[in-house]
């Protein structure tokens, strides 16, 4: 039986196709969520540190809107399709209004179904109806799966900040080559939000010794009037940094959409929340950011990149387990990274949000050759770790390395510390299983618990023996 | 033989264009035919005996064309056409990867420009699909000052292109093969399935629609009532589609079909090949036989010297079997068709 009915004007089926572009930038395959009065699109990408969502109410957004609910899906039907095969049946066709012959090929209409049911193929018809009477039809079968959201805590997040989004994009022309990451900052006393951005990615240079230096040593700053935003709330002199390309992907697509880009976050390492809405449609976009202690890691050439930074993710919420065993294999995937470079890139590895344990701060704290990003706040001349004194009964530090996840990375594993998100050990016990289905925010690969060494005694009991100096 | 002196065969244009945009057309194989008879040369490609492309360049579209073909002899090897049995005519094969090169040498700028003006905005990722046929647009037709020269002087000799442009003087000699005996794909004209004339642009747009899942094959079906036309895609990684114009039957100029219905499925990237076609043409005629041979003749306009025309006619062998179930019905007809035909 049909489960979702929907049909789309020529304009729909622009703004679907600008949605699904964007989304395509982030990953390949789009979860559609239908309700009876909302169509959502949801994806997630590959690294996990980009959530985006586009919602389409039924009623202004849509020609026509019908949802049903079948005894299988009663409030909500959702599926995953590929980007590409989507962009293609909703691309805007050339009118072709200078032929002689009348009639355009632009699209009237286009009516899109779902069939799904006992006993029948699952399939996504589509019928695009041209102008000139030429009738296409695609067929495209697709997943049923849940989709995966990220929460994010609206109350925690205390600062915002709105701006229109055409001089977002103005100033994304001033941003320089190669660049990675953004670094957004307030200035009270000279009334200036920056922009700086940079990028961490290192590069060996001499064969013997690895020196590193950074490939790109260009830090671009560019200072905006804190008056051209709006509704402005921001911690003074907080830094937050977010990955450039998903903020071009962002903003280019804000550009054509809406007039006004919304954002909202709270610390440097919780998800970041970009919004705006047009027309019946509303953007969502939760992206995580770098911690800024953990904004130079050049050093890191592990595999893992999580080494680097101890934020936690965005907490997911998966409708269901399968979700989160899928999002566990992702993860693991995710995590032997080959690009030793892109060290500053939000780790995989979510902290237990209830853990009452503080950061461990990072491994190393190299000083990279040129002039830091502003703000970073650490002591730059340890090359060891030097955590604070009450940091230091974190019994995550003291754990080895386990070789055997760096299959790939083999000839770049080292001695470190994994002072990391990495779960502890010791506290990695059925319970963290049992958790993983409620919350799925330990993405704990089980092989890393199977190889690992439970300490015998917590770091705390044993310093008044005087065995660690310090 | 021949006299040494005059050769078998010579003619001047002003434009490589054109000729250029047509050979591209065909350019589905390494090997092209070339067949020069008094009214003009022709020339067909052939792609594994299932597919096949012919373009006919009349004499009116040369400036010059002269013609000294030796009369046919007992011992000569030359194989007369096919479609007209006494015209003396030369046949040979080229290379024709080396042939649109050079004819290309004029164009070469704007081959660049065109690049130029089709990049597609790296943010966007619409398709931005160029209806205009640029093939005849002044900028691109005319060469500024330039001539190029087709000559074959002797049987054996190489195929001469010499393009003078200015002071620049460009001769290039393409290697001439042994003909293969080029049995052109059967088409019935007397047994004809259905018939449809219409715009080229529908019918690329159609394919266009069909691309992007990738199929494997390509099911047309011509039936007396709506769909009128119908053009169904299978076996495609993204999907399956299909296009029919059951609303817009008057965008079908000519329509006719003899029985009920003729559904036949080709290899979808054979029809691909004639992309190129599609571009530069203004009209498509669509016929299929009672064999299930398909046959698209391709109606180019060339402007410049009294609004002449061209025609690309490509013709396509089915597959042989289908496991639709349609397959039995049509296959009965042909059956009888068939018979009909012979008896």
């Amino acid at each position: 039986m049909v489960v979702l009915n929907f049909t789309l004007s020529e304009d729909g089926v622009a703004v679907l196709h600008d949605a699904l572009a964007c989304m395509f930038k982030f990953s390949d395959e789009v979860c559609l969520e239908a309700r009876k009065e909302k169509l959502m699109l949801t994806t997630l990408n590959i690294s996990k540190s980009a959530y985006v969502c586009y919602s389409f109410a039924a009623t202004r957004f849509f020609s026509g809107y019908k949802f049903e609910g079948s005894p299988q899906y009663r409030e909500k039907f959702s599926c995953q399709l590929y980007i590409k095969s989507l962009l293609a049946i909703f691309r805007t066709r050339q009118g072709g209004g200078e032929t002689a012959y009348g009639r355009d090929a632009s699209i009237e209409r286009c009516d899109v179904a779902i069939d799904d049911g006992v006993g029948k193929k699952s399939r996504l018809v589509a019928r695009v109806s041209f102008r000139n009477g030429i009738t296409a039809s695609h067929i495209l079968p697709y997943e049923v799966k849940a989709p995966t959201h990220a929460k994010f805590n609206k109350q925690e997040a205390r600062n915002q900040w709105a701006i229109s989004s055409k001089t977002l994009r103005q100033l994304m022309d001033h941003f320089g080559p190669g660049i990675e990451l953004l670094d957004i900052n307030t200035d009270e006393d000279s009334n200036l939000v920056n922009f700086t951005c940079f990028t961490e990615k290192v590069q060996k240079r001499g064969g013997a010794n690895s020196e590193t230096v950074l490939k790109k040593p260009l830090h671009t700053n560019i200072a905006v009037e804190m008056d051209e935003f709006d509704n402005v709330q921001v911690e003074d002199k907080l830094h937050i940094i977010i990955s450039v390309k998903d903020f071009r992907a962002i903003l280019q697509h804000a550009q054509i959409t809406s007039g006004e880009l919304a954002t909202s976050y709270s610390n440097p390492g919780r998800p970041m929340k970009l919004y705006y809405a047009a027309d019946g449609i509303l953007c969502e976009f939760i992206l995580m950011t770098v911690g800024e202690k953990d904004a130079r890691e050049p050093r890191q050439k592990t595999a893992r990149p999580n080494a680097s930074a101890k934020t936690p993710r965005p907490e997911l919420d998966a409708a269901s387990h399968r979700a989160s065993s899928m999002s566990n294999s992702a993860c693991q995937q995710a995590l032997p990274d080959p690009t030793p470079q892109t060290v500053a890139q939000p780790p995989q590895q979510p902290q237990n949000p209830t853990s009452s344990r503080p950061r461990p701060p990072p491994a190393f704290h190299l000083r990279p050759p040129q002039q830091p990003p502003p703000g970073t706040a650490q002591s730059e001349d340890s090359l060891f770790m030097g955590p604070a004194p009450h940091e230091l009964d974190d019994d995550r530090q003291w754990e080895p390395i386990n070789p055997d996840e760096d299959e790939e990375e083999e000839e770049n594993a080292r001695l470190e510390w994994n002072s990391t998100s990495d779960p502890n050990i010791s506290t990695l016990r059925i319970s963290s299983y049992l958790q993983k289905s409620s919350t799925s925010t330990e993405d704990t690969p089980s092989d890393r618990l199977v190889s690992g060494l439970d300490p015998t005694q917590r770091l705390s009991q044993v310093r008044r023996f005087g065995l660690f100096t310090d | 033989m021949d006299a040494p002196d005059p050769p078998i065969f010579r003619a001047v244009t002003s434009s490589t264009r054109l000729l250029y945009q047509l050979l591209k057309a065909i350019n589905f194989t390494n090997k092209v035919h070339v067949e020069i008879t008094e009214k003009g040369i022709r020339f067909s490609t052939d792609h594994a005996r299932v597919m096949q492309g012919v373009t006919h360049w009349d004499k009116s579209l040369f400036t010059s064309y002269t013609t000294n073909i030796p009369a046919p002899e007992e011992s000569n090897g030359n194989p007369d056409d096919e479609d007209d049995a006494p015209p003396p005519s030369v046949i040979f094969q080229l290379s024709l990867p080396a042939l649109l090169e050079t004819l290309q040498i004029f164009g070469a700028a704007d081959a660049a420009a065109r690049q130029a003006r089709s990049d597609i905005d790296p943010y966007r990722s619409t398709n931005l699909r160029n209806y205009r046929s640029d093939a005849f647009s002044n900028q691109t037709l005319g060469m500024s000052n330039g001539t190029c020269s087709l000559s074959y002087n002797a049987e054996g000799d190489p195929f001469s292109i010499i393009l003078e442009e200015g002071s620049v003087k460009t001769t290039c000699n393409l290697t001439t093969y042994v003909p293969e005996i080029p049995e052109d794909i059967p088409f019935d004209i007397e047994d004809l399935g259905f018939k449809i004339i219409t715009q080229a642009k529908w019918l690329l747009d159609a394919l266009a629609e069909l691309a992007p899942a990738s199929p494997e094959k390509l099911i047309i079906t011509a039936s007396k009532a709506a769909p009128y036309l119908k053009l169904t895609s299978v076996g495609g990684a993204l999907g399956s589609g299909g296009i029919d114009f059951a609303q817009g039957k008057d965008l079908l100029e000519t329509f006719s079909v003899r029985k009920k219905k003729w559904s036949q499925a080709f290899k979808f990237d054979m029809l691909k090949a004639a992309n190129e076609a599609m571009r530069i043409a203004t009209k498509v005629s669509l016929r299929g036989d009672g064999q299930g041979v398909l046959s698209m003749q391709f109606l180019v306009e060339v402007g410049g010297e009294g609004g002449g025309v061209c025609f690309l006619d490509f013709r396509f062998v089915p597959y042989a079997d289908r496991e639709e179930e349609d397959d039995d019905e049509t296959e009965c007809e042909e059956g009888e068709h068939g018979m009909e035909v012979d008896g």
